[in-house]
């Protein structure tokens, strides 16, 4: 008898909180027909990406134009760094709550796409316009039949160097066409001249898509059709133990360095004065280092072969999860085709797939410089790689973990080797 | 003893208004269950279900998105020769073992200092416990970070000293001792503890023992101690298990990688990487049942052992 209030209180607890459930779902009936999402107020779609500061400021001016464009979608953005954003995607797709639209890279997507987590753009009517599109780059953005990602650039690699440091070293700045023998000379010339401060380079070979670029120098390939590893220990290790010299007198970065700066770069850092990596980190490069230019050439050589290839910088995708597919999409086409937008970001996604923003982009300054560059190299490409097997963001990841190891003087290089091996095929397997 | 009383009252139903103390009984079941409920329902659905759903992943294959694979124990095999999670074990067991007595001691030592009977003592409990308000959270890694970079002001301050740390951060020999110092600095909640206990240790014991000549040393380790054990149990006991989950702070200051050179690759951290970086549920659940299995054993030996040093009051052996 005594605890009659008691229930009372409950019961009127209880009731407040239907009462609440049933207001939260006032705004659900639009979501359930699905044909008059436009007519129940705005849709709002979660969007992330991984990016430099750099990154996000052209990112907020693009959403601007959208939703000044699409009054009746709002766009919530979201960004990391790369790393963290791989980790957090995996964790949404086994919950199925992947966000609405994702930034892709060439080396998850089928990853995703394998196990159902991505939207077939197909099945969206009026969805993504892809006729702007290379028909060389659109199979990147194919699996099994399906569209599950929209190129929206290319990128290829560079050697950039940041003049005002080689200056200040008292070097010559690194030639074009140069072999890797003498690009690590330079290294080691312009690291003796830093004293300490300022740096030729950083410890490139624990960068994966470089291994693979001298590979293909050397005629051979990383991976064969079946996505299973094609070299042997012994090329990775020739890889690695190809900068010890530099690493044991101390002519490349120390490791503590780069772990501090992390997640900047050596070069954004200027902490050294040349860097090699993908041609869309020029806008990145500039902004972090603050550096009034910086330039770029292809990266050293084997025997005159440069080994270089285009790939997709990176891929829009849908999550399979999505409760407003045509709204995703026609935010993906937005971002793929318009203008504007591709005058916002320039080639800092990678020179723009479609015609629309190719056309765009200014022909002056960091972009013209780019754009440029891969006309430069355009005669004589090697074939673009074919889409990636799932976990070969495993790879990238183990390589530049170990190379670290190797920096920090914790591992040897034959014992790097005998690892990433066991964790390569070990992921390649999945 | 309601129980007692009930039954006679029952057998006699014809008596006059009779109170049914059965369904009394129930209905208080009932709503007890019921103020139970909100507790109960998260526990078996975000708790004991997960746990159990991962048991079953610990002897499989599985990637997050396909089925899970039934392989038996070869999960638990791969672990003990895999030099990552070697490396995973050794870093959390010295953090364990060193850590865990370091922040004791010193949330004791604050404990004796404030247990004085000074002035201000409200102001400066609460001010030696406001680290341990704000120490889980994101942003003090992120300023613990910041404080051991190169150029920080450990750095500088150390400098100045003639020591020449340099980064703490991108050192893999400083890390630990780092993460010890950001453990330790925490102790706001067993020294809370502590300040309780001592203040239950009676005047008497110590009056007395000063009359026989006792230093103050002496009294610490005669009366506070062995008075106090109970409570230097207690913390033990909960900050070894808290020593063992260790992630946050490492996650935030090695950026989610365990470096450098995995010096900061905590069991928890190193199980998230498998887990969530590279997808591998299976061998994630198997390294959690692990974990969960030797914190068991830990605590069991400590209750088993604490038989030998710790001193109920009231207790006559």
């Amino acid at each position: 008898m005594k605890n009659r209030p008691l229930l009372a209180a409950a019961a009127a607890l209880c009731a407040v909180s239907f009462g609440l459930t049933a207001c939260g779902g006032g705004d659900d009936p639009a979501n359930a027909s699905g044909e008059d999402k436009a007519a129940a107020g705005p849709v709002t779609l979660n969007y992330t990406w991984w990016g430099s500061q750099d990154r996000a400021d052209r990112m907020t001016k693009a959403i601007a134009e959208f939703e000044a464009a699409h009054p009746d979608i709002k766009i919530k953005p979201n960004f990391t760094d790369y790393e963290g954003y791989w980790q957090k995607r995996a964790t949404e797709a086994a919950g199925g709550g992947l966000p609405d639209v994702m930034q892709f890279d060439f080396s998850y997507l089928r990853q995703y796409a394998d196990r159902g987590a991505l939207l077939d753009l197909k099945e969206v009517e009026d969805g993504v316009d892809l006729s702007g599109i290379d028909d060389s780059l659109l199979p990147a953005g194919e699996i099994d039949g399906g569209t599950y990602g929209v190129p929206i650039g290319t990128n290829a690699l560079a050697m950039y160097y940041n003049p005002d440091l080689v200056t200040q070293l008292g070097v010559e700045p690194p030639k074009e066409g140069l072999t890797w023998d003498e690009y690590n000379a330079w290294i080691k010339e312009a690291s003796a001249k830093g004293g300490g401060n300022v740096w030729g380079a950083g410890d490139y070979t624990g960068v994966l898509w470089l291994f693979d670029m001298k590979l293909r120098q050397e005629g051979k390939k990383l991976l064969d059709e079946d996505g299973k590893l094609a070299i042997e220990k012994s090329d990775l290790k020739e890889w690695l133990a190809s900068t010890d010299e530099l690493r044991q007198s101390g002519a490349i970065v120390p490791a503590d360095r780069i772990t501090q700066i992390s997640p900047m770069s050596a070069m954004g850092a200027k902490l050294t004065a040349t860097e090699m990596s993908w041609d869309n980190f020029l806008a990145g490069y500039l902004k972090d280092s603050g550096a009034a230019k910086i330039e770029m050439l292809a990266p050293p050589t084997t025997d005159g072969e440069k080994g270089l290839f285009v790939k997709p910088s990176m891929l829009y995708a849908i999550g399979a999860n999505t409760e407003h597919p045509e709204a995703a999409a026609e935010f993906v086409d937005f971002m793929t085709n318009d203008p504007e937008v591709g005058e916002i970001f320039g080639t800092s996604r990678g020179v723009p797939a479609s015609k629309a923003q190719r056309d765009a982009v200014a022909a002056e300054g960091p972009d013209a410089q780019v754009l440029e560059y891969e006309k430069a190299i355009a005669e004589d490409l090697d074939e673009s790689p074919a889409p990636l097997p799932a976990g070969f963001g495993t790879l990238e990841k183990e390589l530049l973990r170990l190379s670290e190891e190797i920096n920090y003087g914790r591992m040897s290089v034959d014992q790097a080797v005998e690892e990433w091996f066991t964790e390569a095929e070990a992921a390649l397997e999945q | 003893m309601s129980t007692l009383q009930a039954q006679p009252l029952r057998a006699e139903a014809s008596a006059p208004a009779p109170v049914d103390y059965r369904r009394a009984r129930r209905a208080e079941t009932r709503s007890g269950y019921f103020f139970l409920a909100p507790w109960l329902i998260g526990f078996l659905l975000l708790t004991a279900g997960p746990m159990l759903a991962s048991l079953y992943l610990a002897f499989t294959d599985y990637n997050l998105f396909r089925d899970p694979k039934w392989i038996g124990l070869e999960n638990f095999e791969k672990l003990f020769n895999d030099s990552r999670y070697l490396q995973s074990v050794k870093v959390t067991l010295i953090y364990v073992l060193v850590g865990t007595p370091v922040k004791l001691a010193a949330a004791l030592a604050v404990a004796l200092l404030l247990n004085s009977g000074r002035k201000a003592q409200g102001f400066y409990r609460s001010a030696f416990y406001a680290p341990s308000l704000i120490g889980a959270s994101v942003s003090i890694a992120i300023v613990w970070k910041a404080l051991f970079s190169d150029g920080g002001i450990v750095d500088l301050g150390m400098t100045g000293m003639g020591f020449q740390p340099g980064g703490w951060v991108g050192d893999p020999d400083k890390t630990m001792p780092m993460m010890i110092l950001l453990a330790t600095w925490q102790f706001g909640a067993p020294m809370v503890i502590f300040l309780a206990g001592l203040k239950q240790v009676p005047r008497e014991l110590y009056e007395a023992a000063s009359v026989d000549g006792a230093g103050a040393l002496r009294r610490f380790w005669s009366i506070t101690v062995p008075m106090l054990s109970p409570v230097i149990f207690f913390n033990l006991l909960l900050e070894t298990i808290n020593a063992f989950q260790v992630f946050a702070s490492a996650f935030i200051i090695s950026g989610g990688a365990g470096g450098p050179a995995g010096s900061t690759l905590f069991y928890t951290l190193y199980l998230y990487i498998r887990g969530f970086g590279d997808a591998r549920m299976g061998y994630a659940s198997a390294m959690a049942w692990v974990l969960a299995v030797v914190i068991g054993l830990i605590t069991w030996v400590m209750f088993r052992t604490s038989k030998g040093w710790v001193h109920y009051s009231g207790e006559t052996k």
